[in-house]
C-alpha cells in the first residue's frame, strides 16, 4: 500500500517525457501535519514526492486554476500535457471537468491512487496539539500511524479521518492512465445523515442553524478559489454589471452568496470537501452542497463525476422529471 | 395592525404561453388578486434561479415562475431545463429555512386564463399566509 518507490518511479518517467509540461503532486508541508501541492518538471524533483493519509489537498483545482496567457503572434500555443496526482474524489472532479468540457482528455496524464481515507486537521491538531516539527504519516491497517518526534502515535482510522472520507464510496480513481497499486474496497455506503438530521428540523431552526453561519461568513471567497469545480472565467461574484451580489458583508448578501455558490454545484459537486477544509470560519459548507448532491441522487439518478461519457445534470432533461411541485 | 397584510409577489412568466394566458384572463374579465408584479420573459428557461434570490433579497414576499406545459415549449426544451433548474432550487430554498410556500412554479397556456387565475389566487394565499418575508431581505437588515 502507497508504494513510494513506485509512485516517486512512475513521477520520474512522466516527467521525462517530452509531452509532459509538469507533474502535479504533494510534499511535505512546512510545518506540523500540513502537505503541500508539488509541481514538479525534472526528473529529480520526483523524491520529495508523498502520499500518505495528510494528502488532502484536491489536486484538481490545479488544472483549471492555471493562467492561460494569450500567445503571442508567431508563437505556436503550449499543448503539452499535465501530470497530476489524484484520489479517488480527485479523480471525480477531474472526470466532471472533462464531462463539462473544461479541460482535455488529451491534455492531462492522470496517476491514480487508491486511497484509504485522509486526516481532517481539525481533528489531529486536537489529539497532537502545537506540534511544530514536520510530521509524516502512514496507514496501517485500520490505523493511522504519525511519526512524531517522541516516537510513532497510531490512531485508530475513525477518530482522525476526516467526515467525507468515512462515509465515501469512490476511494479508487474513477478513471487514470496509470494505478500505482491495487485498488482498496469502498466500505462505506452513504446515507446523507448529516442532511437528513437537519431536514428533519423546523424551518425556523434550519433557518436559524445557517443565519448563524451565513452571517459568520467573512466573504474571502477561499471556498470559491479552492473548488475544482469554480473554473468560470467570469464568476458572478467579480461581476459588478450586472451585480448578481452585492459586496457588503451582511446576512442578505451572505446568503444570496451561499445559496448562488451551493445552487452552481448543483448536479456537480464531487464532494471532495475541500471548501469545508479552507473555511476560515468553519462553515460547514458539505452539509449545504450534499442537500443538493442527495437530492441530484434521489430525483435523477445523477451522480456528478462518474461517467465520463455522461452528459452535464443541467445541461440535459428527460421529459418525465418529476414535478410534483408544479401548479 | 388593523390592515391585512397584502404581499409583494414577482411573478416570471413566459412570453408564449402564461404571458398570453394572464392577458386572456384580463381580456375574459376574470377577476384576481393584484399582488403580482408580471415580469415578462422569453422563455423559463431564460429564468436564472438567481433571479429568485434577488427578488426576495430586494423585498419580493414571494416568487412565482411560470411557463408553458412540457412539451409545448415555444423554443421545443426550455421549460425542461427550468423544470431541473427549479426542483433544485425550491429543495435548497427549503432548507436553508425559506418557507416553501413563498416560491411557486406552474405550466399554464395561453388558453387558460381561468388557470392563471386560480395560480394567482393559490400563490397569493399562502404567501398571506406566511407573512412578510424578512430572513434575507436587503433593507431589513439590522445592524
Amino acid at each position: 500500500m502507497a508504494d513510494l518507490e513506485k509512485l516517486r518511479a512512475v513521477a520520474k518517467e512522466t516527467v521525462s517525457r517530452d509531452d509532459v509540461k509538469y507533474l502535479i503532486g504533494w510534499r511535505q508541508g512546512t510545518y506540523g501535519f500540513r502537505v503541500s501541492p508539488h509541481f514538479i518538471t525534472e526528473p529529480e524533483e520526483a523524491d520529495k514526492l508523498i502520499f500518505s493519509p495528510l494528502c488532502s489537498n484536491n489536486l484538481a483545482t490545479y488544472l483549471t486554476l492555471v493562467e492561460k496567457l494569450p500567445v503571442p503572434r508567431g508563437q505556436e500555443p503550449d499543448t503539452r500535457k499535465i501530470a497530476l496526482m489524484v484520489k479517488g474524489c480527485d479523480s471525480r472532479a477531474v472526470v466532471q471537468q472533462l464531462v463539462e468540457q473544461g479541460i482535455k482528455r488529451e491534455s492531462v496524464i492522470i496517476i491514480g491512487c487508491p486511497c484509504q481515507g485522509v486526516v481532517d486537521l481539525a481533528k489531529v491538531e486536537e489529539k497532537f496539539p502545537a506540534v511544530l516539527e514536520q510530521v509524516e504519516a502512514r496507514w496501517d491497517d485500520g490505523k493511522i500511524v504519525f511519526k512524531l518526534s517522541e516516537g510513532e502515535k497510531a490512531v485508530p482510522r475513525e477518530e482522525v479521518l476526516a467526515d467525507k472520507c468515512l462515509r465515501c464510496r469512490y476511494p479508487n480513481p474513477v478513471t487514470a492512465d496509470t494505478l500505482l497499486w491495487e485498488k482498496v474496497e469502498a466500505e462505506s455506503n452513504d446515507e446523507y445523515a448529516d442532511v437528513g438530521e437537519l431536514e428533519g428540523k423546523a424551518p425556523e431552526e434550519r433557518w436559524s442553524f445557517w443565519e448563524a453561519y451565513f452571517s459568520s461568513c467573512i466573504r474571502c471567497y477561499s471556498c470559491r478559489n479552492v473548488c475544482p469545480m469554480c473554473y468560470c472565467e467570469d464568476c458572478i461574484l467579480d461581476r459588478l454589471n450586472p451585480t448578481w451580489v452585492n459586496r457588503s458583508n451582511n446576512i442578505s448578501e451572505n446568503t444570496a452568496f451561499h445559496l448562488a455558490r451551493a445552487f452552481h454545484l448543483a448536479g456537480r459537486c464531487i464532494e471532495c470537501g475541500e471548501c469545508e477544509r479552507v473555511c476560515p470560519v468553519n462553515i460547514p459548507l458539505m452539509k449545504l452542497n450534499r442537500k443538493l448532491t442527495k437530492e441530484v441522487r434521489e430525483k435523477f439518478e445523477y451522480e456528478p463525476g462518474t461517467d465520463p461519457d455522461s452528459k452535464p445534470l443541467q445541461a440535459s432533461y428527460r421529459p418525465n422529471d418529476q414535478e410534483n411541485f408544479i401548479l | 395592525m388593523s390592515e391585512q397584510f397584502e404581499p409583494n409577489l414577482v411573478a416570471f412568466v413566459c412570453n408564449w404561453c402564461t404571458y398570453a394566458g394572464a392577458d386572456l384572463a384580463g381580456t375574459s374579465r376574470i377577476q384576481y388578486p393584484p399582488n403580482l408584479s408580471v415580469i415578462r420573459v422569453m422563455c423559463t428557461g431564460r429564468i436564472n434561479p438567481l433571479f429568485v434570490l434577488n427578488a426576495l433579497q430586494q423585498g419580493a414576499d414571494g416568487v412565482l415562475v411560470s411557463g408553458c406545459h412540457p412539451g409545448d415549449c415555444h423554443y421545443m426544451e426550455g421549460n425542461y431545463y427550468a423544470r431541473r433548474r427549479f426542483t433544485l432550487m425550491k429543495d435548497l430554498l427549503e432548507y436553508v429555512g425559506v418557507d416553501p410556500k413563498r416560491f411557486h412554479m406552474s405550466w399554464v397556456s395561453a388558453s387558460e386564463g381561468a388557470k392563471w387565475k386560480e395560480v394567482v389566487e393559490t400563490t397569493v394565499n399562502e404567501a398571506k399566509e406566511v407573512g412578510p418575508f424578512e430572513q434575507f431581505q436587503r433593507n431589513k437588515i439590522n445592524w
